[in-house]
């Protein structure tokens, strides 16, 4: 792997260079919090954020986006919308690019979403190592420290200079283009490694106290047990957990329509299956009616279903879960951890 | 098919609820030319007693309001509560937890004995009610959505889910981060989080979700530091007429 190096001072100039070619999206503080969102100057960008409130998911998956618009008379007509306009997203942890790598195999599966792929194939990701972690943070633990793919550069702040690695020729001509990179020595890959495991140390601090291998085979013995309906006695059902969530990809699919009765599009929002409503159907029957049913679905997801699917969780650590459920209740290292005790 | 014949009325109320649909502009050019409005005293003169859908404002505060709303809930063939006070018995309810008598000294003073009043209530309380739009005011895309739905001949489907989804997808930062408190997690959303969105807090005037967890509500407001007292001020702003307030 050829490693890269741009100097700090010059950080400004490939971000403004980017900027004057590019819709360059990244992280910007507000309020003590980091959120994703247009950059207009290098200065807005940060770069040593612990984590963002909402992952880059809306980025591929917006909250609201319109699927389609119909004329229903006096013949139907229906025009798809896409959205593909190029973009560089500046700046995402690999436990998110984790995250989306988990996604891009969800979206493909199947009937492949082409309003998911579409957006997706317009990005450029530029990764950053984390140099800082977040409180309620298990990304180590969950092996998304570090990503092999993903993201079409990966920086990484060594003190006076940041280490580049390409990830895809999309990336290289981007650096090149934009940059003015050197070859990284052997000392300084060296420093990224220790960089890394430092940061990776901190993280470990958090993590599930016995092999996340087993939560599968757990999970198959727990079904029935009291312990959810505990769990979930403070569950406020505000979907918070699931829309926090990088891995989460639930939505909703409604029909507007004009006054006219004539004119109308098809949304889609996010959804999630905390939420009362999330398993009720046309004949009014709702499947997971119970508080506790929700809120062991989502476990049974993370954990077993979507394992089976991915050949692993589909959680990357991020915490962001359990830093947003107002009860604490929604933190998989301490759900798993306590039905593990539960168990023996 | 005939246009449908609409009329719209109101009791203990800020009228609020009205105004928002006066204030639909464009929308509202489209709304009277896909329905007949035969009686809307903040908006027309004339009055007529034939009317299909009736939107009704306000909440039930006295003895011959009730008549009175009979008398509409017997020529409607659909009965809206058009925001809070019809539909929670809302803000007006506040007065529920005082003694009736004081509270009439308090806004009439020695002509508090011309006036008669009750405890507040929502429409629901005295006839039956085909659909609710809440809101503190009412939100006019969802009256809107509504109209357009009755004109479809489908039910109209508002948000059984929290403020809180509405607050996550507008990517605001929660207010219980910052030192404030909320009640966004029981909150019926459908007003797209606008009070969080524009600084302040959700102060619950959509009233409870379907299935509100207010046990659980209760313990994170006192976490964050709220009085047994001002947890029930919370509960009691626009949704005293529930149980959860008592
Ligand atoms: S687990 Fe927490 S965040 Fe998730 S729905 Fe319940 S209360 Fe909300
Ligand atoms: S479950 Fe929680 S910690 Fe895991 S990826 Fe989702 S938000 Fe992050
Ligand atoms: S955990 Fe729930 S909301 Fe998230 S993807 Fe799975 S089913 Fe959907
Ligand atoms: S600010 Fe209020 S509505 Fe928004 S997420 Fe927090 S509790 Fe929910
Ligand atoms: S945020 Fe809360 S108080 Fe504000 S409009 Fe919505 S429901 Fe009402």
């Amino acid at each position: 792997m050829k490693l890269r190096l741009i100097e700090k001072s010059d950080l400004d100039l490939f971000v403004q260079n980017l900027i004057n070619d590019y819709q360059v999206d990244g992280v910007k503080r507000k309020e003590g919090s980091f959120l994703y969102g247009s950059i207009k100057s290098p200065e807005e960008l940060c770069l040593d954020f612990d984590c963002t409130v909402i992952p880059p998911k809306k980025y591929f998956l917006p909250p609201e986006e319109t699927l389609f618009q119909f004329t229903s008379s006096p013949a139907l007509q229906v025009t798809p919308v896409m959205e593909s306009n190029p973009f560089i997203l500046f700046g995402v942890h690999p436990y998110d690019i984790k995250a989306i790598n988990q996604m891009d195999r969800i979206f493909a599966r199947g009937v492949p979403d082409p309003h998911y792929l579409k957006r997706r194939e317009a990005a450029l990701i530029i990764g950053v190592d984390p140099t800082k972690v977040a409180p309620r943070s298990f990304w180590a633990d969950m092996g998304a420290a570090t990503v092999s793919e993903g993201f079409d550069l990966m920086l990484t702040d060594i003190g006076e200079s940041f280490i580049v690695e390409i990830g895809s020729n999309k990336g290289r001509s981007l650096l090149e283009q934009h940059a003015k990179p050197r070859p990284a020595t052997r000392n300084e890959a060296r420093e990224r490694v220790g960089i890394r495991s430092r940061i990776s140390h901190i993280c470990k601090k958090r993590g599930f106290a016995f092999p996340k291998r087993e939560i599968p085979t757990l999970l198959e013995h727990s079904w029935k047990k009291f312990f959810w309906e505990e769990q979930a006695s403070k569950c406020l059902s505000c979907g918070t957990c699931n829309l926090v969530c990088p891995t989460c990809y639930c939505f909703d699919v409604q029909d507007n329509i004009d006054l006219d009765l004539v004119h109308g599009e098809r949304v889609r929002r996010w959804d999630g299956c905390l939420l009362h409503d999330f398993a009720k159907v046309a004949t009014g029957e709702n499947f997971r009616e119970t508080r506790a049913s929700r809120y062991r679905h989502r476990f049974y997801r993370k954990g077993l279903y979507l394992f089976r699917l991915l050949d692993d969780m589909a959680c990357v650590g991020c915490g962001r879960c359990a830093s947003a459920c107002l009860p604490d209740i929604a933190d998989p290292v301490n759900l798993f951890n306590k039905l593990r005790e539960d168990e023996k | 098919m005939d246009k449908p014949r609409v009329a719209f009325f109101d009791f203990a109320s800020c009228e609020g609820c009205q105004l928002q649909v006066i204030n639909l502009e464009e929308d509202l050019l489209q709304v009277v030319g896909a329905v007949e409005v035969v009686s809307f005293r903040e908006a027309m003169k004339g009055h007529s007693d034939d009317y299909d859908i009736a939107f009704v404002e306000g909440s039930i505060t006295r003895h011959s309001d009730e008549e009175r709303l009979e008398g509409i809930r017997r020529c409607a063939k659909v009965l809206v509560a058009l925001g809070s006070c019809a539909a929670l018995g809302g803000i007006n309810c506040l007065k529920n937890f005082h003694d009736q008598e004081y509270v009439k000294k308090l806004v009439y003073g020695d002509k508090a004995l011309l006036y008669e009043t009750y405890p507040a209530r929502p429409l629901k309380a005295v006839v039956p009610v085909d659909f609710e739009i809440p809101g503190c005011p009412i939100n006019r895309n969802e009256f809107a959505m509504v109209v357009k739905a009755f004109l479809l001949g489908k039910k109209p489907e508002i948000p059984n889910f929290p403020v809180c989804v509405e607050c996550k997808m507008a990517e605001n930062i929660c207010v219980f981060e910052k030192g404030m408190t909320c009640m966004g997690p029981v909150t019926r959303a459908g007003c797209g989080a606008c009070c969080v969105t524009e600084g302040s807090f959700c102060w619950g005037c959509r009233g409870l979700v379907d299935d509100p967890n207010a046990d659980s509500q209760r313990d994170v407001l006192a976490t964050h530091g709220l009085s047994v007292q001002d947890v029930l001020g919370k509960f009691r702003l626009y949704t005293g007429f529930s149980e959860v307030a008592k």
